[in-house]
């Protein structure tokens, strides 16, 4: 009964709705039970929390517990589903204080004392060997991709904190951060970290159950389990895991039966102490529509960002790449790559991989002048700026001076609901998300944004003035709102924060 | 590696060992058994990583040396030999030639060297005991294990040793079967551990109605020395739950049966237990016991017997399997069943220190 959101079970019910609640319960089982049974078994019940999805009730003890769970589900069930209307998922929590008889565990303490006196005996059991042959085999069958360890990861000031974290979850799961959960934008390491701790893990404890997955493939199974009508072995799979590891987390914004799947899940890992580690694109606030619950369990433990890598990092990295895939490539180029292209790791290597497949083409020596040239493509796409939901929201607030809540909000004055069109106008011509998507990111209906974009394209067709305020918020928006520059200029700007408008971007995969 | 060794014995020691190997598993060597040959015979060896049984067995060795060869093949050829006498030779490509009588096989195996490393175990509390007590306390309990996985701490007989009695204790929930004998331990031994069920199953298999048993307990192991065989098994880790909290600690009415004749009728009866509930009723009155089964698209099925109770009117219902799982593993004549009342835990006792708790099924109507 680790990690579990009050209640705490030493601790008496003074709520007085519980009590209540607890009195008609009591009444409705000593009907349905008897009384004998129900003063055998229910007498020191307490009922501690109660919401529509788990009804939390503390047993006087684990046996107390176990036994009422297997024999009284269906008159407890029955008792809160008619006081309540439904009854979500019922768990005990064990209060071992309130119990009386204590024989067998104080013999076991008893025996504490004697331990001196131990007869030293040498039998020989079983100590594990394992070849890196079997680490292999293991981490394959646990979803685990080879080149992805703590070896080959060059932690830089953009992710050390985040390094630092990974190595204390392998080196003991579940007693330290829990879940970890990384976030960051795409290309910057959560995947690698994520197969490193099962690796390391793996390699430290051969026998424990690691598993890697990405949400989607959690969302896969899980739909497969129900088509074929075989959920329990899907629970097996995941709730027996020592380590579950799990990329891309904002895919199960908006899935409903998956977050209630997960939240299960999650809540059996955490009980049994099992450590789970989460990766995805934006902070666990920010996923689209998910469950409260959920997001509050996944800030219990650590959330670390992993920023974009600096220059010096950025070049340690391909440096490392360099020497790893035997490439000729000079640390001049490799300076000359890292200056020009910014982006994410995958971008950088990409850039490595084009400068050397050029290198080995042309016939004379490869000088660091010509990597403009060759990367000039890719310096370009990164380049681009790509607005989000949040970004424009915050822009079109700030032109109206209003609070960027209020565009969330509810409110319909004239001013704030016209700041919400022009949002929804300008999210819609300026991303590529569908109607649904710029829906839940006003956490509207499409109707809504289909008539504010309708709505929009008229006032600005019939008024210079309008069209010409709505121009000036896109033209701040599409230069990240500094004064117009020159590429190259532009190139050396401070980045943009990562973090912008992830809210409402369709979910962005790291490919691996 | 060389050696010559009777049918007869190897197989017996083969199919001892055999069953730990799982049909199952992620690592082939798993499923091979580690032969190991010395001056004094052979040494065999099967593990699923948590449990492991080592069996020495007589042999004349002509070199020594050590192989693994897949465990249930190996059995089932030396189960078919024609003659008593088995010529055995390993090469060094781990490729094992069998000869007996006109018949020739090769098998090829794996290196032992890849075999998991048996290596020590940490401080641990040795004793004795009696193998036919052992035998007949895990016989009474381990019926009662339960098999959800998810309360992994039920998947195994709790052991406890203290205050001179040896306590096994197994429970799923719904029932709970407990055995405590008397046992003398030198002082400082007490301890307190569950034993998974798989160990269990192969302890039960080894064990003989006769001698004595080697056990030594440490932090997360136990091993078993008895016969010329080793068990070493991991331990489950976690508290078993306090059990005594289910055990009523009285009762108002003794009835008293032949154990046989019960265990027939129930069997007889439940034919026809109704599939739903899976429950047959247990009416008791005046010294007798009508046992009947409803099954409302099937039939019915009543069988009276004769007991010895004297109390009121009694009808409760039980899961006829739960019934006869301790009737099946006692071996007393008479057993008592103790009862509160309609609604409340049963208690199925026999004249020796065993006790069987059994939760009532609630009956409509």
């Amino acid at each position: 009964m680790h990690n579990h959101v009050p209640p705490d079970p030493n601790k008496p019910t003074n709520d007085p709705q519980l009590n209540q609640l607890w009195n008609n319960i009591s009444h409705e089982l000593r009907g349905s039970l008897g009384d004998s049974p129900f003063d055998l078994w229910f007498s020191d019940f307490r009922l501690a929390a109660v919401s529509p999805e788990e009804i939390v009730m503390v047993a006087p003890g684990t046996m107390y517990a176990i036994w009422v769970e297997e024999n009284f589900k269906t008159p407890l069930i029955s008792a809160f589903t008619k006081y309540l209307g439904s009854c979500g998922r019922i768990r005990f929590e064990v209060n071992e204080s309130a119990s009386t008889a204590f024989a067998a565990d104080q013999e076991l303490e008893g025996g504490e004392s004697g331990r001196e006196q131990l007869a030293r005996v040498v039998p020989r059991i079983l100590v594990e060997k394992v070849s890196e042959e079997k680490l292999l085999e293991r981490g394959r069958a646990s979803g685990l991709v080879e080149i992805f360890r703590f070896e080959n990861f060059v932690p830089g000031e953009n992710s050390e904190l985040a390094w630092a974290a990974a190595r204390a979850v392998a080196d003991q799961p579940g007693k330290t951060y829990q879940p970890l959960f990384f976030h960051s934008s795409c290309g910057l390491g959560k995947t690698h970290l994520l197969h490193a701790i099962g690796w390391e893990s793996l390699r430290q404890r051969p026998k424990s159950k690691v598993l890697f997955v990405t949400a989607e493939q959690f969302a896969n199974d899980y739909i497969d389990a129900i088509q074929k009508n075989a959920l329990v072995p899907f629970r097996k799979r995941y709730r027996e895991a020592d380590l579950l590891l799990i990329d891309d987390v904002q895919f199960l914004g908006r899935k409903e039966g998956l977050q209630r799947e997960f939240f299960h899940t999650f809540n059996r890992l955490a009980d049994q102490r099992k450590q789970i580690v989460l990766a995805s694109d934006c902070p666990a606030s920010e996923i689209n529509e998910l469950e409260e619950r959920l997001v509050s369990r996944f800030q219990w433990g650590l959330g670390v960002e992993i920023h974009r890598p600096g220059l010096e990092t950025r070049a340690a990295i391909l440096r490392r790449k360099r020497d790893d895939w035997r490439m000729a490539v000079s640390d001049e180029v490799i300076d000359r790559i890292v200056e020009r292209v910014r982006g994410n790791v995958r971008a950088l290597e990409g850039a490595l991989i084009r400068v050397a497949m050029v290198a080995t083409l042309s016939e004379e020596p490869f000088s660091p002048e010509k990597v403009a040239e060759v990367i000039a493509e890719l310096c370009d796409a990164d380049d681009s700026r790509q607005v989000g939901a949040e970004e424009i929201k915050r822009a079109v607030a700030e032109h109206y001076d209003i609070d960027v809540n209020i565009i969330n909000g509810k409110k319909r004055t004239a001013r704030i609901a016209e700041a919400r069109q022009v949002a929804m106008f300008l999210v819609r011509s300026l991303t590529d998300l569908s109607l649904v998507e710029v829906a839940s990111a006003f956490g509207k209906d499409h109707g809504t944004v289909i008539y504010a974009v309708k709505k929009m394209k008229k006032r600005c067709e019939d008024s210079a003035a309008f069209k010409s305020s709505v121009e000036l918020i896109k033209r701040r928006l599409v230069r990240g709102g500094s004064p117009m520059e020159s590429p190259r200029a532009k190139r050396n700007a401070p980045t943009s924060h990562p973090r912008l408008g992830y809210g409402a971007k369709p979910a962005e995969f790291d490919a691996e | 590696m060389k050696f010559q060794i009777e049918k007869d014995v190897f197989q017996d020691a083969l199919n001892q060992v055999q069953h730990v190997v799982s049909s199952r598993t992620t690592l082939p060597i798993l499923s091979n058994v580690l032969i190991r040959a010395d001056e004094l015979g052979l040494e065999l060896s099967t593990t699923d990583l948590d449990v492991t049984i080592t069996k020495r067995v007589a042999a004349k060795v002509a070199s020594t040396g050590s192989t693994t060869l897949p465990a249930r093949r190996l059995a089932s050829i030396v189960r078919e030999l024609p003659t008593n006498e088995i010529d055995f030779e390993v090469n060094a490509d781990n490729a094992a030639t069998v000869k007996s009588g006109p018949s020739f096989f090769k098998i090829l195996g794996l290196p032992a060297t890849e075999f998991p490393v048996i290596g020590e175990f940490g401080e641990a509390r040795e004793f004795t005991i009696d193998q036919k007590l052992l035998r007949d306390a895990l016989r009474k309990t381990s019926y009662a294990i339960s098999t959800d996985e998810t309360r992994y701490v039920l998947n195994g007989v709790n052991c406890i040793i203290g205050e001179g009695m040896l306590t096994l204790v197994a429970t799923d929930g719904r029932r709970l079967a407990m055995v405590e004998q008397d046992l003398e331990f030198p002082a400082g031994n007490e301890t307190g551990v569950i034993i998974p069920t798989k160990a269990v199953n192969e302890l039960q298999r080894l064990l003989d109605v006769s001698g004595e048993l080697k056990v030594a307990i440490s932090d997360n192991q136990a091993s078993f020395e008895l016969n010329g065989s080793l068990l070493i098994t991991k331990l489950i880790e976690g508290n078993y739950p306090n059990f005594r909290q289910v055990i009523p600690n009285q009762a108002n009415y003794r009835v008293t049966v032949e154990r046989e004749v019960l265990l027939a009728a129930v069997r007889r009866v439940s034919l026809l237990a109704n599939e739903k509930t899976n429950s047959i009723k247990f009416a008791f009155e005046d010294n007798r016991l009508a046992i009947s089964a409803n099954s409302p698209e099937i039939g019915e099925a009543e069988e009276v017997i004769d007991v010895r109770y004297s109390g009121p009117r009694l009808v409760v219902a039980f899961n006829p399997e739960f019934v006869m799982a301790p009737l099946r593993n006692l071996d007393q004549d008479e057993v008592f069943i103790d009862l509160i009342d309609e609604s409340s835990p049963g208690v199925i006792k026999i004249d020796e220190p065993f006790l069987y708790v059994i939760m009532p099924m609630r009956v409509a109507g």
